[in-house]
């Protein structure tokens, strides 16, 4: 039973068919981890945990289109997840040396503490 | 008057089919399934002619009662925003635990639904649900754990989770890089900047967890907001997938063997099907004599003669050189884009930390009350702190 579950998982079958269901199931995770790093990134205070929920919603945009690529047997699904992690990468530089900045102006991580900047 | 009326008219309903037509073109039943990868053309098409389509469904649109019982959706999208909005940390009584149940209950039931629906055989892979929970339950509580460290540490969770789900959707190099540059690096840095930015904790206070970390806020709107996204966003992807061509079955990602000559003579001269002194016969583009239809290939001797010999069965596209081909022959220019957006980000990380920050007059304040206070009740903490770690041992 577990040996053929491996088997099943090492050979990954590329090129035989997926179904629509299954592409089905993919997607509702995509969309639900989506949802969490959403409602994280709208409720949670802390600069540093908000990012991390948009690093959590670039994973659910990567889930679909890796799940896409393989239903269409295209492997330009799974470059755009490369240019993601390139981009996410890119983001998490520039956005936590704007946290320490503000971080040391204020001695404190809450996004409240600067509502002031909204215009 | 009624000519600048109906110019200002707001949804232009014509106009937007038209563009969404013109961008779409409906796909024509005498397309087959086109070699995929030789014209490094991606064919999405491989309609077959009469692909069927649900019957009380619009044009385009199947409905979603096809993939999921929408009140079974539905149901489960507001047990999760009351989960999820019971599971966000607050202060005084915090039904953390029942929050969580109940969003993991919703998740479960959205699972349930969908397989429900599905044939046995259209099931994915039981490897699916362990990475799917594992992936989902630790985006949970990294979004509702209360301290920083964890909620990172349960990200780097979702982040081997989401790899799994990769590899299950044969994308290893995608999988592997993912770890590596997520767990290993991004991950990295955010423990860093948690620890470089955590307030020192005062002195005699029990409460280590600064007060926004411990009050989430708005969590009942941002969760019912959240929710009522995934709603309308499950719904149009679950209508849209329904009328998807099927995918095709006549694509070989074998095909761009092909253009990999060195790759196949290894493989062949490995099977021990290449005698002493044989070669494949490379083509005048480069191309390798290859015959992927029949899994043949073409290798000359020394002295010039020809034979046909086969392809070791296991001689495969791996996923890395497929992608690779993808992302240089398809997508130089984006390649390009983002070497500029990550020099980009390394000079801003630069000129941000070179930067000289002028304190807030408050925040110096609040600097010297706690390190005066620390300077005080320092001995005391300390001989109580040691006598506390003697008694333990």
């Amino acid at each position: 039973m577990i040996e053929t579950m491996m088997t099943t998982l090492a050979q990954a079958s590329f090129p035989s068919v997926m179904s629509v269901p299954t592409l089905a199931h993919y997607l509702f995770v995509s969309g639900a981890m989506f949802a969490i790093g959403l409602i994280g990134f709208l409720t949670r205070r802390n600069l540093i945990v908000m990012f991390l929920c948009t690093e959590m919603m670039f994973q659910a945009a990567g889930i679909a289109l890796v799940a896409f690529a393989r239903y269409h047997l295209n492997f330009t699904g799974q470059s755009f997840v490369v240019f993601i992690i390139t981009v996410a990468a890119a983001e998490a530089a520039m956005a936590l040396a704007l946290v320490v900045l503000l971080f040391r102006r204020r001695e404190s991580l809450d996004a409240d503490e600067w509502s002031e900047m909204n215009g | 008057m009624s000519s600048s009326l109906s110019l200002r008219s707001p949804f232009p309903v014509g106009l937007v089919e038209g563009l969404v037509n013109a961008h779409y073109p409906p796909i024509l039943p005498g397309r087959v399934p086109g070699s995929f990868g030789m014209s490094c053309l991606p064919t999405i098409v491989g309609a077959s002619p009469g692909r069927p389509r649900g019957p009380a469904s619009g044009p385009g649109l199947t409905a979603l009662d096809q993939i999921i019982n929408p009140s079974i959706l539905y149901g489960a999208c507001v047990l999760g925003a009351l989960g999820l909005a019971l599971a966000m940390p607050r202060k005084g009584k915090n039904p953390q635990l029942i929050g969580a149940l109940v969003t993991a209950l919703a998740i479960g039931l959205g699972l349930i639904g969908l397989a429900a629906k599905a044939g046995a055989a259209q099931l994915p892979n039981a490897f699916f649900y362990i990475f799917a929970i594992v992936a989902l339950g630790a985006s949970l509580r990294v979004v509702t754990h209360p301290k920083p460290v964890y909620a990172a540490l349960y990200f780097i969770m979702t982040i081997l989770a989401t790899a799994g789900l990769f590899l299950l959707l044969s994308a290893e190099f995608m999988a592997f890089s993912l770890i590596i540059v997520y767990a290993g690096a991004i991950l990295i840095t955010y423990l860093f900047v948690i620890m470089l930015a955590s307030q020192a904790p005062e002195e005699g206070a029990d409460q280590v967890l600064a007060g926004y970390d411990i009050e989430s806020r708005e969590p009942i709107v941002a969760a019912v907001v959240g929710f009522v996204i995934l709603a309308a966003l499950s719904t149009m992807m679950f209508r849209g997938i329904g009328s998807l061509p099927p995918p095709a079955t006549g694509i070989n990602p074998d095909l761009r063997l092909v253009q990999l000559p060195r790759k196949v003579e290894m493989a062949l001269r490995e099977a021990g099907t290449l005698k002493q002194g044989e070669k494949l016969v490379v083509r005048d583009n480069g191309d390798a004599a290859v015959e992927m239809g029949a899994r043949t290939a073409v290798v000359r001797d020394g002295a010039g003669a020809e034979r046909t010999v086969e392809l070791p069965k296991d001689l495969n596209l791996a996923n890395v050189e497929g992608l690779g081909f993808n992302l240089l022959s398809e997508h130089p220019g984006a390649i390009e884009i983002a070497g500029v957006i990550l020099l980009m980000a390394m000079l801003g990380a630069v000129v941000l930390s070179r930067k000289q920050v002028q304190i807030d007059e408050d925040a110096k304040l609040r600097q010297v009350r706690r390190l005066s206070a620390n300077a005080t009740g320092g001995g005391v903490a300390g001989d109580a702190g040691a006598a506390g770690t003697g008694g333990s041992r």
